[in-house]
């Protein structure tokens, strides 16, 4: 990655995450906030125990205060938490709802794998950034600061060491920090390969065990799997190589303030403060306050690598809004059918598929009439039937149905009465009956029938209630078919929509699916069916043939 | 509950040694914590106290100051060593659970193989594993870690300071943090679940959504998914929250029990040390050190609050690896069983709750060099014959021989290597055309592969397209359909086995074609033994025997 898209990535991060902007300055104020107590708190510890060394009357009011002011720091913590997390909640849940909003308003996008790791899993890599950076950042910004002055106040030797170690921190924390996106990009694109190799196996599965290639199968995998461990180990390795290192540091810098305080009070030092030697209390103090000095810097460290994650995030997420849009007609919602006959009319129909223009044939065809689509693959027999359902826009000519345009307020209306047949049927994640009759009443018993799917059907193990394979798997590539016909037939349709109904499919298994067909049709329906089948053609009153493109 | 046990189980024997050693570093960096602090707050109030006396030149410095420095060295490397050491243990143990559950789902009957939805197995093998993460790393090692330091540090404490101050702390900590922990792990533990559930739901519903957009919006039901998808979020956030806010709760409560124990501990320092039994710097250490021991409990809320989406995840791992296999994957007779005929004794299928058997008794005998054809309606059992001689599916009644032995008696690898089923749907996989056609036989030569391609007239069309090495897509795309069929042909073929069992072969190939591949595939495996499900007339011109299912 080059500096640039860096900061243009650094860009969408940071435009992903303004919805939360207000949320997260209080987080940042609070969190700030409870930091600054405890000096407060390191003094009154240290004057009390500097009093037991005088044998003045105990202090127990400081001890009162040291445990009041730590439960106050402990609800402020709590109030800055509760307020990041929201914070970081309200920008996954928009950027989902972004997602799921457009993928449900375009017919065509990513695929489903990648669309859904990055809406349901990458995007919580957005959570512990926004909940944990803000406020690092808020602390950052106070605290090494006052606890500098107050090191300066107590002893100017304290302050000189906090001043020369505190600025290291942040120097290398960002040398690391590169290590770290680098390392951390290696390990996305490992997981991303990992699950691409994982795809494939899975829907190969039952091919490699026929081809007793289940072993090696196996064996690949392991390697792959040790591959991300390998690389998730890299990134891990620098996280805490660097967690070390400020530690580290850290570590020294308490080492010397405790030394030079131990020295001072011990005498043997004349040099450094201002109340020759330093007063235990004051040698305490600047002892409870040295970690804390170092604790921000630390903290905003750790977030860092939080930062590196999230800004793969928002590589994902730029490139997923840069992707074009072929809207789709309408919502999508049930609505009442269009008032009117079933009539469509379609005149000069342009679509721009890539490169290529293509050209559709005008036609009418009254309510009730059946017409082939014929031609070979990719004169654009999908595209019609797809701009027939308003699932994509021409992009010239129009195409009226019932009377009216096809347009965003007649989409719905219009596919109320239309059935759909895909050549690829995709089943939901949900019973075979909701699958079919999407909820609605009804009998589903003899649309089952008229595709003679009804045994098939009743000798699945939960018969209705079976969830089938997103393809239909457990059910031969026929009878997947013969179900979307039957879907089809449920809705009573004005017009049905069919894509190569009967392709793949046996002799006899098609003559069923002609038969619905034409069962249908005798009802009243009109038919347009895209198909290679001159038998099925031929049973139809047209045929349009598609000129092969160019 | 018991699945979590048993995984950590199956991690603990898999990198037992690493993390025994990780566990004892993580000891070591607790108490060289609590060390670090006690010893630095005794050395600078025993040195405020020399000081004051006078007889600061004759007090021992060098050995405090150097066990300080020696504490916080050696803190930083202990931790630094024990998150490599556990992170790097369980990544280990999950590559290999993950590669036990691809195992496990390749000896899956093939009835539940059929069924499971791609996107399901992968999040079993990616996000369920990865959700046990927090299992070791944040509950169990932590836990052994915390108890084991709270205890040494009530030891060392007793001799140090008396009991009161040890027994306070060790108490405070040990109970008070159990309740908290105890509490937060109940509590947080339903919304934890619900909030993974909701995740996924999220997930699938996406999925869905994408893949069958255009199929829902015809139906009117784009609308409804897209509130569906858009539920589960809002159930998955509010989950989410509620488990954040215990979260937090049991944070903010331990952090209360961290500063009220701290004070018990300074309170009775001051007492003792006021009545003279303490000295003011054994005073201040047990203050010290109850500020450290805080960060016994601290991490362990986090892992607490996620306790009902990890035992979620790891019942899903659980019951993956404990799937059934093959009735074959127990036998181990079959060694070296050879087999070059197959016998079918009134075998039958009845799929269990089923209306009427899916194979009727079948009886036949196919002997080496000869082709059977099994003919019939879609439905007749053609199928089901197929994958009850592949082993596949368990007969209902009768028996089926492979050379001397019934099936049941081989085992996996020895079947595989003697039978090989191409079935209707074969899935091919990216990668080369040389990586598809060796998936089966690794140790095959250009010019065998060339002759398999060959043997069905596939050799121009790859040769066209550039040779082995053109790279086929994600699921085999860029080939037809018939060209698809024809190299998932040539796969299997390589294997050379004595009996192939085909399934609608020439499926999607022009009669011309078809006859060709069926001549190619005799003529490369004369000795076979071929069983094939057909209705093409140019698969039945093309067998020996013809037997007619009804």
């Amino acid at each position: 990655m080059t500096r640039q898209t860096d900061q243009a990535t650094a860009k969408v991060l940071a435009g992903m995450i303004a919805p939360a902007q207000d949320k997260l300055r209080w987080a940042a104020i609070l969190s700030g906030l409870a930091a600054l107590i405890w000096p407060a708190q390191a003094a009154l510890v240290a004057t009390a125990l500097a009093g037991l060394l005088t044998d003045a009357r105990p202090l127990w009011s400081h001890v009162a205060g040291f445990a009041l002011l730590g439960g106050l720091r402990a609800l402020l913590n709590h109030w800055a938490e509760g307020l990041a997390f929201t914070a970081g909640q309200r920008v996954t849940s928009q950027c989902r709802a972004a997602i799921v909003t457009r993928e449900a308003a375009r017919s065509d996008g990513l695929a489903a794998g990648p669309l859904a790791a990055l809406a349901a899993e990458k995007l919580d890599a957005l959570l512990p950034y926004v909940s944990r950076y803000a406020p690092a950042r808020g602390r950052v910004m106070v605290v090494p600061l006052l606890i500098l002055a107050l090191a300066f106040w107590q002893s100017w030797t304290v302050g000189v060491i906090f001043l020369i170690t505190g600025p290291l921190i942040p120097v290398f924390m960002a040398l690391i920090g590169w290590a770290a996106q680098a390392a951390s990009q290696r390990q996305m694109a490992e997981i991303g390969s990992l699950n691409d190799l994982l795809v494939e196996r899975l829907h190969a599965l039952l091919d490699i065990r026929l081809l007793g290639a289940g072993e090696a199968v196996a064996t690949s995998f392991a390697e792959a799997a040790d591959r991300l461990r390998a690389q998730t180990m890299a990134v891990l390795r620098v996280a805490f190589l660097s967690s070390a290192v400020l530690e580290l540091f850290a570590a020294i810098g308490v080492a010397m303030v405790a030394v030079y305080v131990g020295f001072s009070l011990l005498g043997l030092l004349g040099f450094g403060s201002y109340a020759t030697p330093l007063t235990p209390a004051a040698g305490i103090f600047l002892l409870l306050l040295a970690p804390e000095f170092y604790q921000p810097l630390r903290d905003l460290s750790a977030a860092w690598h939080d930062r590196a994650a999230a800004l793969a995030v928002a590589a994902d997420w730029a490139e997923w809004q840069a992707q074009s849009d072929t809207p789709l007609l309408g919502q999508g919602a049930a609505a009442a059918r269009l008032a009117g006959r079933a009539d469509i009319a379609v005149t000069g129909l342009q679509v721009q598929l890539g490169p290529r223009l293509l050209s559709l044939p005008d036609f009418q065809l009254g309510a009730g009439q059946t017409l082939a689509l014929l031609g070979p693959s990719g004169s654009g027999k999908t595209t019609l039937l797809r701009l027939l359902a308003g699932m994509l826009q021409p992009d010239a000519g129009q195409i009226h149905v019932a009377g009216q345009p096809l347009n965003d307020q007649t989409a719905d209306g219009w596919r109320a009465g239309l059935g759909w047949m895909p050549q690829q049927p995709h089943f939901l994640n949900a019973s075979l009956r909701h699958n079919l009759g999407f909820g609605r009443g009804g009998d589903l018993a003899p649309a089952l029938a008229a595709v003679s799917m009804q045994e098939v059907v009743a000798s699945l193990p939960q018969g209705l209630g079976t969830r089938l394979g997103e393809g239909g798997g457990g059910l031969s590539g026929g009878e997947a078919r013969r179900l979307t016909l039957s879907r089809a037939l449920f809705s009573r349709p004005d017009v049905l929509l069919a894509d190569e109904p009967t392709a793949d499919l046996d002799a006899l298994t098609a003559a069923t699916v002609t038969a619905g067909l034409m069962a249908l049709a005798e009802t009243g329906c009109s038919l347009i069916i895209a198909t290679h089948d001159e038998a099925l053609a031929a049973r139809m009153d047209r045929v349009i043939r598609l000129e092969p493109l160019v | 509950m018991s699945a979590l046990w048993q995984v950590f189980q199956l991690i603990w024997r898999d990198q037992r040694t690493p993390l025994l050693r990780g566990a004892a570093l993580g000891v070591v960096v607790l108490l060289a914590g609590v060390a670090l602090l006690g010893v630095s707050g005794w050395f600078i109030t025993a040195a405020a106290a020399a000081g004051l006396a006078g007889v600061g030149a004759s007090f021992d410095v060098f050995r405090p100051s150097a066990s300080v420095r020696f504490l916080a060295l050696g803190r930083t490397a202990a931790r630094y060593g024990e998150r490599l050491l556990t992170h790097d243990a369980t990544l280990r143990a999950f590559a290999t659970l993950r590669v036990r559950l691809l195992q496990g789902y390749l000896r899956a009957p093939y009835d539940r193989l059929s069924r499971l939805r791609g996107p399901q197995m992968l999040n079993r093998l990616t996000a369920d594993i990865d959700a046990l993460d927090g299992l070791p790393l944040r509950l169990i090692l932590p836990l052994i870690a915390g108890i084991a330091t709270q205890l040494l540090t009530f030891a060392v404490l007793w001799a140090l300071l008396g009991l009161a101050i040890a027994a306070t702390l060790a108490l405070g900590f040990i109970g008070g943090g159990a309740v908290v922990l105890i509490w937060a792990g109940k509590a947080g533990y339903a919304p934890s679940r619900r909030a993974e559930l909701a995740a996924q739901a999220f997930r699938s519903r996406l999925i869905d959504l994408v893949q069958a957009r255009g199929d829902l919006a015809v139906y009117g039901q784009l609308a409804v998914q897209k509130a569906a998808v858009l539920a589960a979020d809002h159930r998955r956030q509010t989950a989410r929250l509620a488990q954040d806010r215990i979260e937090r709760r049991a944070g903010f409560v331990l952090s209360c029990l961290g500063t009220g124990l701290a004070t018990a501990a300074l309170v009775l320092g001051m007492v003792l040390a006021q009545s003279g039994q303490l000295s003011p710097a054994l005073a201040a250490t047990g203050f010290f050190a109850a500020l450290a021991l805080s960060e016994t409990a601290a991490p362990l809320r986090r892992a607490v609050a996620e306790l009902g989406r990890m035992s979620l995840a790891a019942r899903r791992v659980v019951e993956g690896l404990s799937a059934p296999g093959l009735q074959t994957e127990q036998s181990h007779t079959g060694q070296n069983h050879t087999a070059t005929s197959l016998r079918f004794d009134a075998v039958t299928y009845h799929r269990f709750g089923a209306a009427r058997p899916s194979l009727p008794p079948l009886s036949f005998t196919l002997n080496p060099g000869e082709t059977l054809a099994l003919a019939g309606p879609s439905g007749a059992g053609k199928s089901t014959a197929l994958l009850l001689a592949a082993g596949l599916l368990p007969a209902t009644s009768g028996a089926i021989w492979l050379g001397n032995h019934p099936l049941p008696d081989w085992d996996e690898a020895a079947l595989r290597a003697h039978l090989t089923l191409i079935p209707q749907r074969a899935a091919l996989m990216a990668g080369s055309i040389r990586q598809t056609l060796t998936l089966s036989s690794p140790d095959a030569t250009d010019a065998a592969l060339w002759a398999a391609l060959n043997a069905v007239a596939l050799d121009q069309v790859i040769r066209a397209k550039g040779g082995l090495d053109f790279q086929l897509g994600p699921r085999g795309a860029g080939l037809s359909g018939g060209e698809s069929r024809r190299l998932s042909i040539a796969r299997a073929l390589l294997r050379a086995p004595a009996i192939l069992l085909l399934d609608e072969p020439t499926e999607g190939l022009d009669t011309a074609t078809a006859r060709e591949v069926l001549h190619g595939i005799r003529r490369h495996l004369p000795r076979a033994a071929i069983l094939t499900a057909s209705h093409r007339p140019v698969e039945l011109d093309w067998a020996d025997i013809v037997l007619r299912l009804t």
